[in-house]
């Protein structure tokens, strides 16, 4: 419940909401733009465009609205925090790029190594967690789940 | 008495070992999972789906892992709430008001008692409840056509942003966008590529545990990440929880209305828990008013959001099941797992797998009696959790989303669609756009559009189907009654302020 919640932490979101109600409204039109090469031979009274159409309508309607009259947003992260966020997306973007080439092991632990520093702890501490992490996510899904994880080049584990 | 033979039959399968031990396993892991702050039983059902394909359980022990989950997950979120002042979940936030104010004083142990006997009354309720007016709607849904149901698709948007409050044109933004994005993929009627852009890994349309695991676990752990310094929590004294039983009987009369106006709220298509325990906080504290000492840790005040939204959470499994039409974003993913294990909700399900239907009925209530057990005496197990640091939780919640999707699809397009979907997720919240009506969207909106041209088959391209039978105008009233009564009641409440 918004009215529960911490007001401190709410700014007016004139910047954000009309970039967000701009956003969509390129989506909508964009969407009822492609819905029209969607048409199927037959005769059906409801093509595979109708739908689409029909809520891009809305869509773009109320994105119209968020832009005029735009409400409130929570407030943004800092600088360093955004850092963080880019980092933990980096991670395991990097690590879905290496899960197939190099195998679930080497690549979960760097993964796992470098997101619980990135959730604040120590080396000492993200060493030790991040191989026991990683070592019990591959007894879980290898063993326990019977679900193959990709394997190192050249190995069977 | 029809009724207590099916019962009877669904505790037959129920009480079959391996159901028994994943409704243990499920209000064990829910309590722990609703516990941690941050993950309610959204984020927990959510990330047990992939799991749970894993196993490859039936989909009748399935749903009642999942179930027992989202049941330990309402008990468990009130844990944190009580003892650190952050709600395990939406749902628990009302009961940060009295809750931790009570923790305070020293009087942590009696409020997860009592908080314990509370819930246990709500959701035993709202089980009863179930077990009653289920099969009363699935006697009305019976002569749908898919007119109806279209008008009951409408009825589901419609009501989600008006009950819960909030903006009301970002929820129904949310679910535009939502809807939208379910279109994506191959056409089922015609074959038509729709949105794909000669991607090929789109063709079978975004996959909902994808999208799903991204927009509500992923987006948490973004969010986790603003700030993770400030880890300097008070330790709390719990103390024994069993003086809180002795406190439930005295509140017993809070006990059975928040009960009541919990299971009413969350058989409203839209509303669910939060709405459950907030109505339930606030009306009470008008009700009381001056004769308690709301705010300052009376235990009227932490009995009745944890009465009222464990009974929402019981009472919203009515709409998903008899209608096939999910209420919250946890009964969203419960629908999605059911459609995804081919087993399609409404009235048909109750003449064609009663055993499933059944069986979940009777684990609902086992799995409220093991939840007392584990929530009473065991209590103090739970709140030593809340000692973990984030930062091996939330990394762990990362890598078990991402081995999990990972393992269900081999396919490293969903990891990075995943990730798109968590930066979705975390920018939806900081505008304050919910991201629940979204994923309602992506879920029924193939269901929603099959529906309308189905109609619009029979009626040869006469979209007044839409509105010419007496039950789909009846679901429009009811649609518009119940979006004008919650923007009566937030104007109502606005005014003059109960909260905070």
């Amino acid at each position: 419940m918004s009215e529960a919640g911490d007001l401190t932490d709410r700014v007016p979101g004139t910047v954000g909401d009309r970039i967000a109600g701009a956003v969509l409204l390129v989506l909508a039109v964009a969407a009822w733009w492609l819905s029209h090469d969607y048409t199927s031979g037959f005769g059906q009274s409801v093509g595979p465009g109708a739908f689409p159409r029909l809520v891009s309508v809305p869509l773009g309607v109320l994105a119209l609205y968020l832009m005029l009259r735009p409400g409130f947003n929570q407030r943004w992260p800092r600088r360093a925090a955004q850092l963080r966020q880019l980092g933990m997306l980096a991670v395991l973007a990097l690590y879905a790029g290496l899960v197939e080439p190099l195998g679930f092991l080497p690549s979960a632990l760097l993964a796992v190594v470098v997101l619980i520093r990135l959730f604040g702890a120590r080396w000492r501490q993200a060493l030790p967690f991040g191989a026991l992490l990683t070592s019990s996510l591959y007894l879980l899904f290898e063993f326990a789940l019977g679900m193959p994880l990709p394997d190192m080049p050249g190995l069977d584990w | 008495m029809e009724i207590l033979a099916y019962l009877a039959q669904g505790f037959a399968v129920a009480l079959e070992p391996q159901n028994l031990f994943l409704a243990l396993i499920g209000c064990a892991l829910g309590t722990l999972i609703g516990a941690l702050p941050g993950l309610g039983p959204v984020n927990g059902v959510a990330l047990m789906i992939p799991l749970t394909f894993n196993f490859g359980l039936s989909a009748t022990a399935a749903l009642i892992l999942l179930v027992s989950v989202y049941y330990g997950c309402m008990y468990g979120g009130r844990i944190s709430s009580i003892l650190l002042n952050i709600p395990g979940d939406e749902p628990a936030m009302m009961t940060t008001l009295d809750g931790y104010p009570m923790a305070l004083k020293g009087r942590g142990g009696e409020a997860l008692g009592l908080t314990g006997v509370a819930s246990f009354v709500g959701a035993l309720l709202a089980t009863i409840g179930l077990t009653l007016f289920a099969p009363v709607l699935v006697g009305f849904a019976i002569r749908f056509g898919p007119a109806e149901y279209f008008a009951l698709f409408v009825l589901a948007f419609a009501t989600i942003g008006g009950v819960t409050g909030g903006n009301l044109a970002k929820s129904f933004l949310a679910a535009c966008l939502g809807l939208l994005l379910g279109t994506v993929g191959i056409d089922s009627v015609s074959s038509v590529a729709r949105y794909t852009f000669g991607w090929y890994e789109l063709y079978d349309g975004i996959d909902f545990i994808v999208a799903l695991v991204g927009l509500f676990a992923i987006s948490e752990c973004l969010v986790f990440l603003e700030n993770t310094r400030q880890d300097n929590r008070p330790t709390m004294v719990v103390g024994s929880a069993l003086p809180g039983v002795r406190t439930a009987w005295r509140c017993r009369n809070t006990i059975a209305r928040s009960s009541l106006l919990g299971f009413v709220a969350g058989v409203l298509p839209g509303a669910g828990a939060a709405l459950g325990s907030f109505l339930s906080y606030t009306l009470e504290r008008r009700w009381l008013g001056r004769r308690g000492d709301f705010g300052n840790g009376d235990p009227r005040g932490v009995a009745a959001p944890e009465a009222g939204n464990n009974a929402a959470a019981g009472g919203s499994l009515i709409p998903m099941l008899s209608l096939g039409i999910p209420g919250s974003g946890t009964t969203a993913i419960l629908l999605a797992l059911l459609l995804s294990m081919n087993v399609t909700p409404g009235p048909l399900l109750f003449d064609n797998q009663p055993e499933l239907v059944w069986g979940l009925v009777a684990a609902l209530f086992i799995g409220n009696l093991l939840l007392l057990a584990l929530n009473i005496p065991l209590v103090g197990l739970f709140a030593r959790v809340l000692r973990a640091p984030g930062w091996f939780l939330m990394p762990m919640v990362v890598m078990v989303a991402f081995v999990g999707v990972y393992s269900l699809s081999n396919s490293a397009f969903d990891l990075y669609l995943m990730l798109a979907f968590g930066v979705l997720g975390y920018v939806l919240r900081k505008l304050e756009i919910p991201t629940v009506p979204v994923v309602l969207g992506l879920l029924l909106g193939g269901q929603m559009e099959y529906n309308l041209r189905r109609a619009m088959s029979i009626s040869g391209g006469e979209w007044s189907i839409i509105w010419s039978s007496g039950i789909s105008v009846g679901i429009y009233l009811f649609a518009i009654a119940l979006l004008a009564g919650g923007l009566l009641f937030h104007w109502f409440v606005k005014r003059r302020p109960a909260v905070g």
